[in-house]
């Protein structure tokens, strides 16, 4: 449990309190992963969606991974890299599909934290990064962006999720494909059986996250390994080949 | 002789590892048009540069590790094919294999790698884009596959990079070694890992960043979506979506009547509820696993819950697994099934083979003709899991009177044991059946029968379908999420991304001519070592023996089955009485340069 304390803080406090808002949800509340969707802009957002919709809202603003049942197809970063360069070449998509020990794999996305560390961290003036007000995508000005001798960016994104384009040396950063992201629809289609998506868009109607996105995708590796395959200790293995080398047979 | 304009790139790594080189080796649009890539184009190469009775271990062969055009573009379940000749069967020998080492190498800017020569100390290869490291693999030798794959990427870094490796098998050269990609998925069935083990290469890693040039990107878009559209939809594989391929060993036992038992004693096997997918959904899995853009997910992953191995992570049983080392050895333990197949994968042992070994070792030694002192006094009883992993042990380090004995294969072993143990050895041009009784599933016959590299279950199960699949291997696509789910569409399609993906300007007869020619290809290099009529049929058991229990009771494959199986794949891939591509075919399919090796063919075996 130390691990996922130091990994969602936020969510084991606020535990208690955000128990009314999730009565009736369909996520069950025992689980980690739930839990960490529940977060500080809860409430607020849950507010904003009672009232009518205006058009703009139906852009996407936010994305969300439901690590679990991600199959490791790699349809996100297909789709991704088609939508923005017109053929399929994943090292320069936003979004990746990391495996932990071969046995998980871990979709690594831009949570669109609400404070944008990158943003923030963007040394140039205007700012070669900005977050795109209607659909919350990080927008890149290629003219601005210094490229590989900053990576301000890289380095302060809590997720680790930024990736430097092989080309030009630039970072690469989810625009959201302007408010219809093309890797959520792609894990749509791709994996409805038998266990559903795992990339969304919106999920819960808000993008909180603030628990989520301090997880490195190591971290979350580990951890899904720890909660799905449960009686394995993380970077424990057990193997009937290293129990087969007995002294006996040596002999 | 031009280059490609799409799909391929037009070089293939050449690796030379007796001087520890590399250089780029242009292969023009035309061969490609010819042969496709993967196992087409390894035929070619291996056509042209191998004379008759190549010795498969000698230092200047080559292992072909070949994605195919579609490789690394929008196209659904691209894989690997992994060609050479085989140093178990002394043929041309294939194997295709799942998860994303074919892609990697296609954006690492390569049409596939070709590896030569013999080092003088173990190594392995890293491959990032253009640059080719050669490391060493002095302190990885003796590891098994899962430790070899865990250091080498450790080693890189980089947990988005894709490996090939071999386990102590391969190190050891027992001719049914295979290559383990990316910790789960395996190459097998063509002897690479001994190979390798020869060549002293433990292992390749690759990682790219380039893409795939497509001359026609919104045509080849719209078809690559259509045909992945049909998968998505395919109703009849939403089970194996949910269940893996695991769900066909209760399918064949209780409807096909074909699944294998006791060594092709029977199809039936009540017991198969104990180790069978719903079992293992109950007891182990935990998670779905695909391939590169693949929906079908059909890898299942899970952890072992109780017992002495509590917490070992494997994968399986898939229907080859389940039934060669499960329903095959008599098992009714759906843990002590596992573990023997987590034990050979990691040994880096073939499954299919291995459990036919076991199998015809157990049924030896239960009718009297093998003694247990010939093989260290160990007894294998049917369902005797603890015996039957010492067995395999044994086997991968060749280790004792029993690794010696068990890791010649079924074949030689027949011949040294004698008694007339060759009637209960299932093999067809010295190579074990997989796990589907040709008795209960005729069409299956086909591929065992006619397919180039002998007893294997994955060459097509029509005479259109071996062609179908001969296409299949070359593009490097999963027949399961593609070829199988296409069906009459599979010409259509496949040209209809060819085309715009790489300029040319094929028709759905070039289709089908580039099916034969790759099968003419390979039969070609098989005739040469003494292939003919006489070896294209099933093993006496099967044509004897009447199925006695089980949904297709009484069955048996007849000498009139195998006479009409014969006479209709010969003359719709155009080949003669005695199974010999005439000189007609040869000229018809382009395949001018291999008129003299048959001719002398003809001669030698008097065809």
């Amino acid at each position: 449990m130390e691990d996922k304390e130091r990994n969602f803080p936020d969510v084991l406090k606020r535990e208690s309190t955000r128990r009314g808002f999730l009565k009736g949800s369909v996520i069950a509340a025992g689980s980690a992963v739930a839990l960490a969707t529940i977060g500080g802009l809860a409430a607020k957002e849950v507010h904003a969606q009672a009232k009518p919709p205006e058009p703009k809202k139906d852009l996407m603003k936010f994305l969300f991974a439901e690590r679990q049942n991600c199959t490791g197809c790699r349809a996100c970063e297909y789709a991704c890299s088609v939508f923005h360069t017109g053929v399929v070449r994943p090292s320069v998509a936003r979004v990746h599909v990391m495996k932990y020990k071969d046995v998980i794999d871990v979709p690594v996305i831009c949570w669109h934290c609400s404070d944008r560390p990158c943003i923030e961290a963007c040394p140039t003036t205007p700012k070669a990064i900005v977050a795109d007000p209607n659909h919350n995508g990080i927008i890149l000005n290629e003219k601005i962006c210094l490229g590989a001798k900053c990576l301000k960016c890289k380095e302060v994104c809590p997720a680790d999720y930024v990736w430097v384009n092989p080309d030009n040396g630039q970072p690469l950063l989810c625009d959201m494909c302007a408010g219809e992201p093309a890797c959520v629809k792609a894990c749509a289609d791709q994996s409805g059986n038998p266990q559903g998506p795992c990339l969304m868009a919106n999920k819960l109607g808000f993008g909180v996250n603030m628990a989520f996105r301090d997880v490195k995708p190591e971290q979350a590796g580990a951890d899904l390994l720890d909660l799905m395959f449960y009686p394995n200790t993380v970077g424990k293995r057990v193997t009937p080949v290293k129990t087969v080398k007995t002294k006996k047979a040596r002999r | 002789m031009a280059a490609p304009k799409g799909g391929c790139f037009g070089k293939v790594l050449e690796i030379d590892l007796n001087k520890l080189t590399y250089k780029a080796r242009e292969v023009p649009d035309e061969i490609y048009q010819k042969a496709i890539g993967g196992n087409g184009l390894a035929a070619y190469f291996m056509t042209n540069e191998y004379k008759a009775h190549k010795d498969p271990l000698a230092e200047d062969t080559f292992i072909y590790f070949g994605p195919g055009p579609l490789n690394g573009t929008y196209c659904i379940a691209t894989r690997t094919s992994i060609a050479n000749m085989s140093p178990y069967t002394g043929k041309i020998s294939h194997a295709e294999t799942g998860a994303h080492l074919g892609n990697e190498i296609k954006w690492a800017g390569w049409d596939g790698i070709y590896v030569k020569g013999r080092a003088k100390k173990p190594v392995w290869i890293s491959i990032v884009d253009d640059k080719v490291e050669f490391k060493d693999a002095t302190k990885l030798w003796g590891k098994d596959s899962v430790e070899t794959h865990e250091a080498i990427i450790r080693e890189l870094k980089d947990p988005y990079a894709r490996t090939a490796v071999i386990g102590p098998a391969g190190e050891n050269q027992v001719p049914i070694a295979c290559v383990i990609v990316e910790r789960f998925r395996a190459a097998a069935r063509s002897g690479t890992g001994m190979l390798m083990g020869n060549k002293k290469l433990k292992g390749i890693a690759v990682r790219g960043t380039k893409a795939v040039p497509v001359v026609d990107n919104a045509k080849f878009m719209e078809m690559a979506n259509y045909a992945k559209k049909l998968c998505v939809e395919k109703e009849a594989w939403q089970g194996i979506k949910r269940w893996g391929t695991a769900g066909l060993l209760e399918l064949k036992h209780y409807v096909d009547g074909s699944l294998i038992t006791k060594n092709f004693q029977t199809t039936w096997y009540p017991d198969i509820v104990k180790i069978g997918g719903e079992e293992a959904n109950r007891r182990f899995w935990k998670r779905h696993v695909a391939c590169n853009h693949c929906p079908v997910h059909c890898l299942k992953l899970g952890v072992i819950r109780e017992g002495k191995y509590r917490g070992l992570i494997a994968e399986g049983p898939e229907y080859e697994s389940g039934g060669l080392l499960g329903s095959n050895l008599g098992m009714t333990d759906l843990n002590a099934m596992l573990i023997l197949i987590e034990a050979c994968d990691a040994y880096g042992l073939d499954n299919i083979s291995t459990g036919g070994i076991l199998g015809f070792t157990t049924e030896l030694v239960e009718r009297g003709i093998l003694k247990p002192a010939d093989i260290d006094g160990l007894k294998p009883k049917w369902g005797d899991g603890d015996t039957y992993l010492e067995l395999i042990r044994r086997l991968a380090h060749k280790e004792g009177k029993a690794g010696k004995l068990l890791s010649k294969g079924v074949t030689k072993m027949a011949k040294e044991i004698g008694k007339g143990a060759d009637y209960y050895a299932a093999v067809v041009k010295g190579k074990e059946l997989a796990a589907h009784d040709p008795r209960g599933d005729k069409a299956r016959a086909y591929s065992y029968v006619f397919g180039s590299c002998g007893g294997d279950h994955h060459e097509g199960a029509s005479t259109r379908g071996l062609a179908i699949f001969a296409m299949l291997n070359s593009l490097s696509v999963c027949s399961f999420a593609t070829g199988l789910i296409w069906g009459g569409e599979n010409a259509k399609i496949t040209v209809g991304m060819l085309n715009p993906l790489c300029g040319w300007n094929m028709t759905e007869d070039d289709y089908w001519a580039t099916g034969k020619r790759i099968l003419t290809m390979e039969r070609c290099f098989n005739v040469r070592e003494g292939i003919s009529r006489k070896d294209d049929r099933l093993p006496k058991r099967l044509m004897t023996e009447k199925l006695p229990a089980g949904p297709k009771k009484g069955a048996v494959f007849t000498e009139e089955d195998t006479k009409k199986f014969q006479d209709e794949f010969y003359s719709f891939v155009g080949w003669d009485a005695n199974g010999v591509p005439t000189e007609a075919t040869l000229k018809a399919l382009g395949l001018e340069y291999l008129i003299d090796d048959i001719a002398a063919a003809r001669k030698e075996y008097k065809l």
